[in-house]
């Protein structure tokens, strides 16, 4: 259960701060962390879609169809003032969780 | 070009199409990707079909999130203002028997009479309004509005339905004429004089509503 929610927590902060950047689609979400992760953090269909689904019905990301220029049509999110909102005090708490963890665990990179 | 779209609606043919449309366009964009990074058709399908992660997860992951998503909207539209009207709505009865306000009867002392305390009716429809802008505020619509806003009536009605056939099963010593003329008075008394005042300050807030939404 805690490792459920550690993932659940560390995934949506990973998303509300790449949509900090600007709207983006599902694909670009996750290939986006990706890159600024070095590969670290990898979300295949079954984590990230359940998930956005989640945040979108919180009220943290709003979701809307957007024609691309190749023509294709993709769902775009983008965080809503309540997910601005919630994006420093998730922050901040998973700030407080690495120093925390550096001191206990003396890991210098958590 | 593969067909992403009939891959998916395959897969999981219990989702609806926005999601797999969603899926398919995210399917499609990883297969773009990595065909133009130089793999093979075939090696580029089986690689983007492994970032679904699991058919079987991504669907209980997405039935999960749809299913805390309807529940939270029962509660926020519906369970949450049926809750304050019930709670205000007999709270305020009792108040006022407590603090010693009589009822109005037609029939003091027989159980077919009414028996009606008009302060707490007068007081109902500011409660039926109130659940009804809870409601509302929700985003809920139509005659569910009414039933939460009106639930305090609905809850007594309840209880009337289910005492009636009761009475007549295990009480043999009260004749069945003036069991349904008491059943009859108790549920003008406590149901639709009450209902209506409910209904009127859900019917009330509906239209401020209206007029507020166009102005």
């Amino acid at each position: 259960m805690i490792r459920t929610e550690l993932k659940r927590g560390t995934a949506e902060l990973a998303i509300l701060s790449v949509l900090e950047c600007g709207p983006l689609h599902g694909y670009e979400i996750g290939r986006r962390i990706e890159e600024q992760s070095d590969g670290a953090l990898h979300f295949t269909l079954a984590a990230l879609y359940p998930l956005l689904y989640r945040m979108e019905h919180r009220g943290w990301l709003k979701a809307e169809w957007e024609t691309g220029t190749n023509g294709k049509r993709r769902r775009c999110y983008q965080l809503t003032a309540k997910g601005k909102k919630g994006l420093a005090p998730l922050r901040a708490e998973w700030a407080d969780l690495f120093r925390a963890l550096r001191r206990v665990a003396k890991v210098s990179h958590a | 070009m593969h067909d992403w779209h009939a891959y998916v609606r395959e897969q999981s043919p219990e989702l609806d199409d926005r999601v797999v449309q969603e899926l398919a366009g995210h399917l499609e964009d990883v297969y773009s990707d990595l065909r133009a990074s130089g793999l093979t058709q075939a090696e580029a399908i089986r690689r983007a079909e492994r970032r679904v992660g699991g058919w079987l997860e991504l669907r209980r992951g997405i039935q999960a999130a749809r299913q805390e998503e309807a529940m939270q909207e029962r509660v926020k539209q519906f369970w949450l203002p049926s809750l304050v009207t019930l709670v205000l709505g007999w709270g305020i009865l009792t108040i006022l028997i407590c603090a010693g306000v009589q009822p109005f009867m037609t029939r003091p002392g027989r159980a077919d009479g009414l028996y009606v305390y008009w302060p707490w009716v007068l007081a109902l429809p500011f409660v039926g309004a109130l659940g009804a802008y809870l409601s509302r505020r929700a985003e809920m619509r139509g005659w569910k509005v009414y039933v939460a806003g009106a639930f305090p009536v609905v809850a007594i009605a309840v209880v009337f339905l289910l005492i009636l056939p009761w009475s007549f099963i295990a009480d043999h010593q009260v004749v069945p004429a003036l069991k349904l003329s008491g059943f009859a008075a108790g549920m003008v008394s406590w149901v639709l004089l009450p209902g209506i005042a409910l209904c009127l300050g859900i019917a009330l807030q509906g239209m401020r509503r209206f007029h507020s939404t166009n102005v």
